[in-house]
């Protein structure tokens, strides 16, 4: 006779097991906010060279990197080093992964440790059967060409051993926080935002869902977010309240990596996910779903998920991750629809022009966010940022089309219609020349 | 004989802020008393952004309503838009049960009660559900079913519903400055309501009430509304789209598009190609291309139709509207408009200013108060003291919210 293991049933895939790793300083201050912020499940490990930092961090398990290699000091941002000081742990490193279904790395690139560990950690995760999904932050322009490179270079290694890579520029968090908060507050801003992320993603692998949301839709949608230059789009909201349903979504547009919703229209995959206590009704997802469908681009794929977690109690929750293919870090202040190509002519037969524009945006996105013969481009730049901005000189145009997508409307709800922005003037869409 | 009735009826518009005074007669028509106008502040998009200052403007209005009425306003008729507004349509059955097959009077408010009871977004509020037609057992266009045999009853209601707490917002601006709210109506309903004749109804019309910060617009097939909306575009947008290419002031791309704006590709005849501004101190300061100032308004206009055609064909009615398209509001008035529409929706289209109203000229006949003037009618058909009206039993029962009572 068949018996059913209550064991074994019960350990469906909602059981994974999840492993937050905080890699290095940056990657061990964001994992001390994710755990601040509680782990839901995951357990955490911090691994560091410095091991003043490591005593501080919440983590329950702590791994000192480079006993022999720093003696307990950092790397002094050598990447080299922090690669033999991992290398050094790889042992101790190896009996915590052991099990982990998935492992999120947090690290930041740029200095030593990070840079030189994380991709001996992804791949020594990767060799025991774990999915890995790393989030790295890049070091801000202004710490210096040479950290830049560093981040860079970790980042192309670490690509190849990560399933799902999100990348976050520091530079752009910047625009998270007031001009008059403090250093503090900026970094506590930023770390927040990240740890939402994480653990938003944390909970969408785990939670077993009505309509569920596999890894593959997760790898789907953030394709291309681990490009130099990429954007990964997040916004978290939840809620309680009879209008959760939009409360929630007023929220998560919020978030500054979606600018507002803004940036979601030129997004060709986005994954939304909507989890909430027993009593969430259809109809609440369904007002959210036509809410959201104003600020996406009617071409954009969908990856719907719906879970129902009794935990939740009267909450809702709505997490959107995307990712916004590569676009020159020079021209990162340009909106993404100032990166329309300049039309090859001009002659106005607008019957079809707008819908035309409107695929072109989307083509446009949907193949940067698969351009490896774009990469080597981008990374030629090394130290030829003069000659790169004598390039973009003739694009004077565009330029100036940074002030002009606010104008008049700029503090006003954007006009959403199938996709495009209608505060923005038509011929600038349709890239018409004025003489 | 019935008292002949004042009513006054106020709109917050993106540009200005209009009150128009009226007389409701017993043959259904308006005598209109006298209007008051101010140019308006704190409103986007059709919508009110800073409470105060749109305060200050509506007071400004309804002073200059009140002088030359001679009317003293405590009670208005209040027009809303924004992009927020949505419609459907909806159909309501309800069985006719028992021993008696014949349909009464309470059948009919039954279904009036469903059509406002029926599911919209929880943070909506349903504003108008208009009865567009009863079928009886499947028999089609039944227009009063009270008296008529059958077992099961159906109506078709037109929904249009909004954000409560943007409307609501419109409705405490006006309480915050004094008059009391009687009526809310969508802007489109009620401009439709004013140029359109009953003929144009039956026909198939599309009106589109060109505003400064909001298009809206109401299809009319068969003598009912199938169809209306608001697009959260404008005469604002122009003047935005002009001070961007151009490189002028707002103010200033306001008074080019009314003195030379065109929004035809093809160049006027006898018009100078260039036209030269003066600066502040009346010397001559830039000279504007009039291409360029045709073609910017040009392919905004032109945008705003397509999506207008477009949302109505998607709906599958646009082979049904027969008697053309009717534009008012402010900015239909911007040259070659009806000429731009014609091409567009390839059917006849006309600027149309309110019909069935007497009193001053310059009101009835200026497209921007178009919108005023059709809540005054909205206004009269639903005044209970205006008997006659066949009209007005379906209108008792149908607009309105009464959330705010």
């Amino acid at each position: 006779m068949i018996t059913l293991d209550p064991q074994r049933s019960n350990a469906s895939p909602a059981e994974y097991r999840i492993q937050i790793i905080g890699l290095g300083g940056a990657g061990s201050n964001l994992l001390n906010q994710i755990i601040s912020d509680g782990l839901g499940g995951s357990t955490a490990v911090a691994m560091n060279t410095d091991s003043e930092a490591l005593n501080k961090s919440l983590a329950p398990q702590k791994i000192q990197l480079g006993i022999e290699t720093t003696r307990g000091l950092g790397t002094g941002g050598d990447p080299e080093m922090g690669c033999a000081a991992t290398e050094e742990a790889m042992e101790s490193i190896r009996q915590v992964l052991q099990g982990a279904d998935i492992v999120f790395i947090c690290v930041g690139l740029g200095g030593g440790t990070g840079s030189g560990g994380a991709r001996l950690l992804a791949g020594l995760a990767r060799d025991q059967g774990a999915r890995v999904v790393i989030f790295a932050t890049l070091p801000f322009t202004f710490e210096g060409q040479r950290r830049v490179a560093q981040a860079e270079d970790a980042l192309a290694a670490i690509r190849e051993d990560a399933d799902i890579l999100i990348c976050f520029e520091n530079d752009r968090m910047s625009s998270t926080v007031g001009l008059l908060d403090g250093m503090r507050e900026a970094f506590a801003a930023s770390d927040q935002i990240l740890s939402e992320a994480v653990r938003s993603v944390t909970a969408l692998a785990r939670r077993r869902g009505l309509v569920q949301l596999g890894f593959d839709e997760l790898s789907s949608a953030l394709r291309g977010a681990g490009e130099p230059g990429a954007r990964c789009l997040f916004g978290y909201g939840e809620s309680t309240g009879p209008n959760r349903a939009s409360d929630a979504l007023t929220k998560a547009l919020k978030n500054p990596l979606l600018d507002y919703g803004h940036l979601l229209q030129g997004a060709p995959n986005i994954l939304v996910s909507i989890a909430g206590g027993t009593n969430v009704t259809l109809h609440e997802v369904e007002d959210l779903m036509t809410a959201l469908n104003r600020s996406i681009s009617p071409q954009a794929q969908i990856f719907f998920g719906a879970a129902v977690d009794p935990q939740m109690g009267e909450t809702l929750s709505v997490t959107i991750l995307s990712a916004l293919g590569t676009q020159p870090i020079l021209s990162r202040s340009v909106s993404p629809r100032a990166v329309i190509p300049p039309a090859k002519s001009l002659p106005i037969a607008p019957s079809e022009a707008l819908g035309e524009t409107d695929q072109e945006v989307v083509e446009e996105t949907a193949k940067s966010t698969k351009p490896p013969e774009l990469i080597p481009q981008e990374n030629s730049r090394g130290g030829g940022t003069k000659s790169q901005t004598k390039k973009t000189a003739p694009k004077q145009e565009q330029m100036m089309l940074d002030p002009v997508g606010g104008g008049r409307f700029q503090h006003s709800e954007p006009t959403i219609v199938n996709g495009q922005n209608l505060d923005v003037p038509t011929y600038i869409r349709l890239n018409i020349k004025l003489k | 004989m019935a008292k002949n009735h004042i009513i006054v009826a106020l709109e917050i518009g993106t540009s200005k802020i209009s009150v128009v005074v009226g007389e409701s007669r017993s043959e259904g028509t308006v005598h209109i008393l006298g209007c008051g106008k101010a140019t308006s502040f704190g409103v986007r998009k059709g919508e009110i952004v800073d409470i105060e200052a749109a305060g200050k403007c509506i007071r400004e209005a309804l002073v200059e309503a009140e002088e030359q009425s001679n009317v003293s306003i405590g009670q208005v008729y209040l027009g809303v838009t924004g992009g927020h507004f949505e419609s459907f349509n909806n159909r309501c059955p309800i069985d006719i049960t028992g021993e008696r097959q014949e349909i009464v009077e309470e059948d009919c408010e039954d279904l009036i009660a469903m059509a406002r009871a029926c599911p919209v977004a929880s943070q909506n509020d349903i504003i108008h559900s208009i009865l567009q037609h009863y079928s009886i057992d499947g028999q089609t266009g039944v227009l009063n079913p009270v008296g008529l045999l059958g077992s099961k009853l159906e109506a078709e209601f037109h929904i249009i519903h909004g954000s409560t707490k943007r409307i609501q917002n419109s409705i405490r601006c006006v309480k915050e400055v004094g008059p009391e709210v009687l009526l809310v109506a969508f802007n489109a309903v009620a401009s439709a309501v004013a140029v359109l004749s009953t003929d144009q109804k039956n026909l198939g019309a599309l009106v589109i009430d060109i505003g400064g910060g909001t298009t809206d617009y109401v299809v009319y097939v068969d003598g009912v509304i199938k169809l209306s909306g608001s697009l959260p575009v404008g005469g604002d947008h122009l003047n935005s789209d002009l001070s961007i290419g151009l490189r002028i002031l707002m103010t200033h791309a306001e008074k080019l598009k009314i003195t030379e704006g065109c929004v035809l590709l093809q160049p006027r005849l006898g018009v100078e190609p260039q036209i030269t501004l003066k600066d502040e101190t009346g010397f001559t300061g830039k000279v504007i291309d009039r291409q360029v100032l045709n073609t910017i308004l040009h392919v905004r206009m032109r945008e705003v139709f397509e999506i207008l055609k477009r949302r109505i064909d998607e709906a599958g009615i646009l082979a049904q509207i027969g008697a053309g398209v009717f534009l008012t509001g402010g900015a239909s008035q911007t040259l070659g408009m009806a000429e731009l529409a014609a091409t567009i929706f390839e059917m006849p289209a006309e600027l149309a200013h309110s019909q069935d109203c007497s009193g001053p000229t310059f009101a009835f006949e200026s497209p921007e108060l178009s919108t005023a003037i059709g809540l005054l009618k909205l206004g009269s058909q639903s005044n209970p003291q205006n008997t006659g009206s066949w009209f007005r039993n379906l209108l008792r029962k149908l607009p309105f919210v009464g959330m705010f009572l």
